[in-house]
């Protein structure tokens, strides 16, 4: 030992002062041994005023000499940092220990036990420590034995091995606490029973109340077990993510991957996971590829009370399956409701309860008086909620900790409490309440986990999320309104209605038990006993109250047969069904005999409501899949505009050069382009620019999830030309690429290590005066002020920004016949969800608009749709024709510019909103889309879909409108199916498969379908009343000779229409069959009529007149509307009976029929 | 960012790095203390724990690969034998101590006289607080 020689020749500027009597530790040797260490007293004086440890060169020096790239600690890394916290510390401790200390003999007789004899005699805390570090060798590191004097090298080592021993009493200790709740909880008393339940039985139910463990003790203690191949269900996807970071953290793998998870876009599985936490939805696809589910050894479905729709399929389907699966275990777990129902659908499966962890609870009922007569649409009452706060108040001392939870049925109803409670509470200094329902930001909902300060409880105003989704520790106090807003179906209407209802008995006793988990509770429930009595036992099942066509769907493309004999746990209303079955099949997904067709194949695959699925495929075919990804993926997430900037004006005009006059979908798609370049130009702002339009940024990375995996499935499919990734020609991009993305992973890392602590922040909530409005500002503040914007991050790793880029840029500039072509796929996506705006809607105020559906009467505009604001543009302005004989009113308006709103949904509130529209030409529309579409005698009056109808001005243009239309149609349904079928026997060979679908003949389908649309012909639009439908059609004729029209619509021949009379000439055309004051036998009358191409000229019946335009040689290809040949497909055109014929008279050459030779030559008679 | 390991060489990404220590830290077996029954795997008996160069234990410990953190060089000692009975003892507080060397706390209560009184001080004081009951298990989520 002794001084190391090099430190006195370099002592350099630090120690010229120091006296060195100190023993400088034997390089890589274990510290502490030497009680001669601690002979430092002589210099406690000298050293501070010229030995600063806080100095950040001196910081440096030892740095460099211990935190290298190969040390526990690297210099410049956050441990680096607290170390020299703890450094000071630890300082500041032993100053004042040392100065008390005084030197003690080792007087200690040896001890007999060898193991005993030897421990050093006099005590030091470095030999409490089992540790020693291995410091720089100072005789090969001269720099370090030069410059840093060897008693403060000591004092660093001795701190660091300080720091070194806590950092592991610090993990010990948490280690320790976490197995310690583990063995706490009320499941682990019952770890071997389910254990030997599973042995015995296939399934096995554990029934427990929340708070029980089930969720997370369950799948570990079968992976103790030894079960390696095991998938966990849950009925969300937030749950999915925060029980695979749980159950990690717990069975101690927290970064590696014995527990991951899937959910829509995120998987974090790899070879060594065990345990999956799954969504539903996901494993049901898995069940669809494989449909015996060999990749897993024990499925645990969870919260089968919920009864959500999918996990209801997913029992049926499991029950099916367990026969040929002997090996598969399934533990089906649910909270104690209804229990025996699961068992006894799984054959008498056996039960685990569970007892809860439940503190007494104390329940008072205050039922409100009715209040005479007050009107539905009048707001909710806050007074009796806030009769509560005071009532806590005045009875519980402040000190005395406690927070209140109220259920509240809806979002207008928490914010009209939110208001008033925050005026309470700014007078009593003694809350702070914050709102907590779906539609917040993730910021926002994350904020009632925060804890209130001293002398302040926490309200939490929350929808029904926080009886089961959400659980919040520290509830003393619930309040029940015992309401909860939900959805219901209607299916004649095919509306959804968000209703108010009072909740099940099930749902009160959750609610209760929320104020029960971490000491007694009390729970107001602001009904009476009798209510509560009166109340049903159970909610309502899912698979009961929604449209089931995405069910039936699934079910088709999974071939569980029937969805009608399907052996559900409880069987949908067979209404429901028949309605989604019939729905499905008008749509096209399913054929006659109900089998699935090549496009409902491709819609199974879909996650998406069936009309956007349609959208995307249309889109496709035309070349328009970037703008419909975006539109699809926009319309398929909640609403992106937050609440709270309709009443700002400063968002609303931030807002407005984004809005498009077309319609909402096209509006979401400029809110997303414009989005996508903000990241591009200047990343990070995006969160701002966000926040100063009103708009939940979460939206639009969901928007672009979506997007991405649209076009992924479409690409699958065939559909979409696998993506070229544009990689950067040279090499130094593409390795500045590489790095780039290698900071982003480091980034997320980094932030994924500090999620857990970050969140424990408290909260001072001194902001509580403020108003609601500027809580959520400042929230939104505090979150753009933590330095990594994960979620950007996250975005830049999944996307390709600059293909995304692209996209949004092109679209930017989307060219105006572009812009027409995509409503045209938007409308027949939403086909036929389309409704006519109120004749007399001009004279009304902006806010009165009224809108007509075939099924509802009297809808109106949501208040966030771009025309509730300028609605003008939906009205038919111009009566250009002129000769609209004086008109009375709107009603029969003749104009070429009628327009119809498709829309995406109809949700019912207090009031029937149409929800994302789009408006489209009416005529044009109606007669590319409609189901059915009848007409009159000379077709000028047309009846699409039996409730609108169109007055033509004249029989000509009607006409030749819709022999167009016929045309059209007929092209783009070819092109579809030809399009499917390719993608249906999609294997490998394809690649050079001739283009079934080429590029020309969709180019020609386009512009003809432009004109189309562009084509102007006045015309009156008005819904039919009642009466009217009824009377419709003029029904069966006993009159049934066929006319003669040969080649008018293809090749079909005309057959009498069964029951509405005239001829069915398509399966949605047929002619003459409407009742009218005219003569019956218009249809027969022949006037001379002089064809614009042939110039043949003779009297023909309108039919004739088509029947002629149709097959016109003459007609040119590309020429006006109602003077088409359908040049494409010739031999499908022609009727069988035509042959060529040459007139020697006029020297031309036609397609004739017998009979029309005949009439011709009599022309030159 | 990329992280050059020893001699592994440059990963080219995170990702993979990930899996390469997933696989080294496979877990050799299940620690279990014998007084008060904690179990976690551990992946390295020794006095060098893998990955960490400027480190050595002082004793033959049960060591894990530090679960609280995703530094992959982080390793915690779950225990080791005690010196007198050889029992598998954990590091925490109720059931060892080390002083120089690991002692179960039945075999220094057996021995006391021989520590330090430093140590027995410290015993004292930490039976009271030890009677408490298991602290009030905190949120499950």
């Amino acid at each position: 030992m002794g001084r190391s020689g090099p430190g006195d020749q370099n002592r350099g500027q630090f120690c010229d002062s120091i006296v060195i009597s100190h023993n400088m530790p034997p390089p890589r040797t274990r510290e502490g041994r030497d009680p001669r260490d601690r002979h430092r007293a002589p210099r406690e004086e000298e050293a501070p005023e010229k030995w600063d440890f806080n100095c950040p060169d001196t910081r440096r020096l030892f740095e460099d000499a211990f935190f290298r790239d190969e040390d526990y600690i690297r210099q410049g890394s956050e441990e680096c940092q607290k170390f020299w916290t703890f450094f000071e510390r630890l300082q500041k401790f032993q100053n004042l220990k040392t100065a008390r200390k005084e030197e003690r003999d080792a007087q200690h007789p040896k001890h007999s036990i060898p193991a005993l004899a030897d421990l050093p005699c006099t005590y030091d805390a470095r030999y409490r420590i089992n540790l020693s570090i291995l410091g720089p060798d100072p005789r090969g590191a001269r720099g370090l034995g030069g410059r840093l004097p060897p008693e403060r090298v000591s004092e660093f080592r001795r701190a660091l091995l300080h720091y070194l021993d806590f950092g592991q009493k610090q993990s010990f200790g948490r280690l320790a606490k976490l197995q310690r709740e583990r063995a706490a909880l009320p499941i682990a008393q019952y770890a071997n029973r389910i254990l030997q339940t599973l042995k015995e039985h296939q399934v096995v139910v554990v029934a427990g109340d929340t708070g029980c463990g089930k969720s997370t003790q369950v799948p570990q203690y079968l992976l103790a077990a030894g079960f390696s191949h095991v998938a966990c269900t849950q009925p969300r996807r937030i749950a999915c993510v925060s029980l695979a970071k749980r159950v990690g953290f717990e069975s101690l793998s927290q970064y590696g991957s014995q527990v991951g998870y899937q959910i829509r876009f995120e998987s974090t599985c790899s070879a060594a996971t065990k345990i999956v936490f799954l969504t539903v939805g996901l494993l049901l696809r898995q069940i669809q590829r494989e449909p015996s589910l060999p990749q897993y050894q024990v499925l645990i479905v969870d919260e089968v009370h919920e009864r959500h729709l999918h996990n209801d399929f997913l029992l049926g389907v499991l029950r099916r399956l367990l026969p040929q699966r002997p090996d598969l275990k399934v533990i089906l777990m649910s909270a104690t409701i209804n229990i025996s129902l699961f068992s006894s659908y799984f054959d008498k499966a056996p039960v685990v309860q569970v007892p809860g962890r439940l503190f007494p609870i104390t329940v008072t009922y205050q039922p409100q008086e009715v209040e005479p007569t007050t009107s539905k649409l009048e707001k909710l009452d806050p007074r009796p909620f806030l009769r509560v706060l005071e009532a806590i108040d005045n009875k519980y001392p402040p000190e005395e900790r406690g927070d209140l939870l109220v259920f509240l049925s809806g979002m207008a109803e928490i914010s009209t409490v939110l208001e008033a409670a925050q005026t309470y509470a700014s007078h009593t200094q003694r809350w702070v309440v914050l709102p907590l329902h779906s539609a917040l930001s993730v910021a926002d909902q994350d904020k009632v986990f925060d804890v209130a300060p001293a002398g302040v409880r926490k309200c939490i105003l929350s929808t029904n999320i926080a009886e089961t989704s959400v659980t919040i520790d520290g509830i003393r106090f619930v309040v029940d309104s015992g309401k909860v807003k939900e959805m219901s179906y209607d299916p004649q209407a095919k509306l959804q209605r968000l209703q108010e209802f009072w909740i099940s008995q099930a749902s009160a006793e959750q609610r209760k038990g929320r104020a029960g988990r971490t000491g007694p509770g009390v729970c107001f429930r602001l009904y009476a006993e009798s209510d509560y009595d009166a109340f049903a036992p159970y909610p309502v099942p899912e698979i009961r109250r929604v449209a089931l066509d995405a069910l039936v769907l699934q079910m088709k493309s999974m071939s569980v047969g029937d969805p009608r004999t399907f052996p559900f746990i409880e069987p949908p209303p067979p209404a429901s069904l028949e309605t989604a079955i019939l729905y499905l099949r008008d749509q096209g997904a399913l054929d006659s005999s109900e089998a699935l067709t090549p496009i409902g194949s491709l819609l199974a695959q879909l996650p998406v409501d069936v009309v956007i699925g349609k959208m995307l495929i249309l889109g496709s075919t035309f070349h328009l899949a970037e703008p419909v990804l975006t539109i699809a993926a926009a319309l398929s997430v909640q609403s992106p505009f937050t609440r709270s900037a309709q009443s700002s004006p400063e968002c609303a005009a931030a807002r407005r050069p984004l809005e498009s006059d077309q319609g909402d979908p096209f509006t979401l798609f400029n809110v997303f382009n414009a989005w996508v370049q903000v990241k591009c130009e200047r990343s990070g702002n995006s969160r701002k620019w966000c926040r100063r339009r009103g708009v939940e940024e979460h939206r639009l990375y969901e928007m672009a999830n979506l997007r991405r995996q649209f076009k992924e499935l479409l690409e699958d499919h065939g559909l979409l030309a696998g993506a070229q990734v544009p990689t950067p020609g040279d090499s130094y991009s593409r390795l500045w690429q590489r790095r780039e993305r290698q900071a982003l992973y480091q980034l997320k890392r980094q932030h994924e290590e500090g999620g857990g602590r970050r969140r424990k922040v408290l909260r001072l909530h001194e902001d509580q005066d403020g108003s609601s409005d500027e809580d959520r500002g400042s929230a939104a503040a505090r979150g753009a002020g933590d330095s990594v914007d994960i979620q950007d991050v996250k975005f830049k790793l999944r996307h390709n920004l600059e293909q995304l880029q692209a996209a949004a840029s092109s679209a930017a500039a989307l060219p105006r016949d572009q812009t027409a072509l995509l409503k045209l796929v938007l409308a027949r996506g939403l086909y036929p969800q389309l409704a006519v705006p109120d004749p007399f809607n001009s004279g009304r105020k902006d806010s009165d608009q009224i809108f007509h559906t075939q099924a509802k009467q009297g809808t109106v505009l949501h208040p966030t749709c771009v025309f509730a604001n300028s609605p003008e543009v939906l009205h038919t302005r111009e009566q250009e024709a002129g000769d609209g004989e004086g008109g009375r009113d709107d009603k029969d308006k003749m104009s070429s510019r009628h327009q119809l709103l498709a829309f995406v949904s109809l949700l019912e509130t207090n009031k029937p909103y149409l929800v994302n529209c789009v408006r489209v030409p009416a005529l044009q529309s109606l007669l590319l889309f409609s189901r059915s579409l009848d007409t009159n005698g000379d077709c000028s009056r047309l009846v699409a879909d039996g409730w609108l109808e169109l007055q033509l001005a004249g029989s000509e243009s009607a006409v030749g409108l819709l022999a167009a239309a016929l045309r059209l149609r007929a092209r783009w349904e070819s092109v579809l199916d030809r399009q499917l079928a390719r993608q249906a026997r999609r294997p490998e060979e394809d690649e050079d498969d001739e283009a079934p679908v080429n590029r020309g003949e969709v180019a020609a389908l386009s512009r003809e379908l432009l004109r189309f649309t562009a084509s102007k012909v006045p015309y009156s639009l008005r819904r039919l009343t009642g009466l009217e439908v009824q009377n419709l059609y003029v029904g069966p004729q006993t009159v049934t000779a066929a006319p003669s029209l040969p080649g008018l619509f293809g090749s079909s021949t005309l057959s009498p229409h069964p029951t509405k009379g005239g001829y069915a000439v398509t399966d949605f055309l047929t002619y003459n069959c409407l009742m009218s004051d005219a003569d019956l036998y218009s249809d027969c009358l022949r006037t001379f009529w002089t064809c614009p191409h042939c110039g043949l000229h003779m009297p023909l019946t309108p039919l004739e007149r088509m029947a002629h335009e149709n097959t016109c040689p003459q007609a040119p290809r590309d020429g006006p509307p109602g003077a088409e040949d359908a040049a494409p497909e010739p031999p499908q055109k022609v009727s069988a009976l035509q042959r060529p014929y040459h007139c020697e008279a006029c020297q031309q050459d036609f397609l004739f029929t017998p009979t029309e030779v005949l009439r011709h030559r009599r022309q030159h008679v | 960012m990329c992280v050059v390991l020893g001699s592994e060489g440059a990963m080219p990404c995170l990702l993979i790095l990930q899996m390469a220590c997933e696989t080294e830290c496979r877990p050799l077996g299940v620690f279990k203390c014998q007084l008060c029954a904690l179990t976690a795997p551990y992946s390295y008996v020794g006095q060098k724990p893998p990955d960490t160069q400027s480190v050595v234990l002082l004793e033959e410990s049960y060591v894990m690969k530090d679960p609280f953190t995703s530094d992959k060089d982080r390793f915690l000692i779950l225990g080791s034998r005690c010196s007198l009975c050889s029992r598998l003892v954990c590091v925490g507080p109720e059931c060892s101590i080390f002083y120089s060397k690991r002692f179960c706390l039945p075999c220094v209560q057996k021995n006391i006289d021989a520590f330090p009184q430093e140590i027995r001080q410290d015993l004292e004081k930490r039976k009271v607080p030890s009677k408490r009951p298991a602290s009030q298990p905190s949120s499950r989520t």
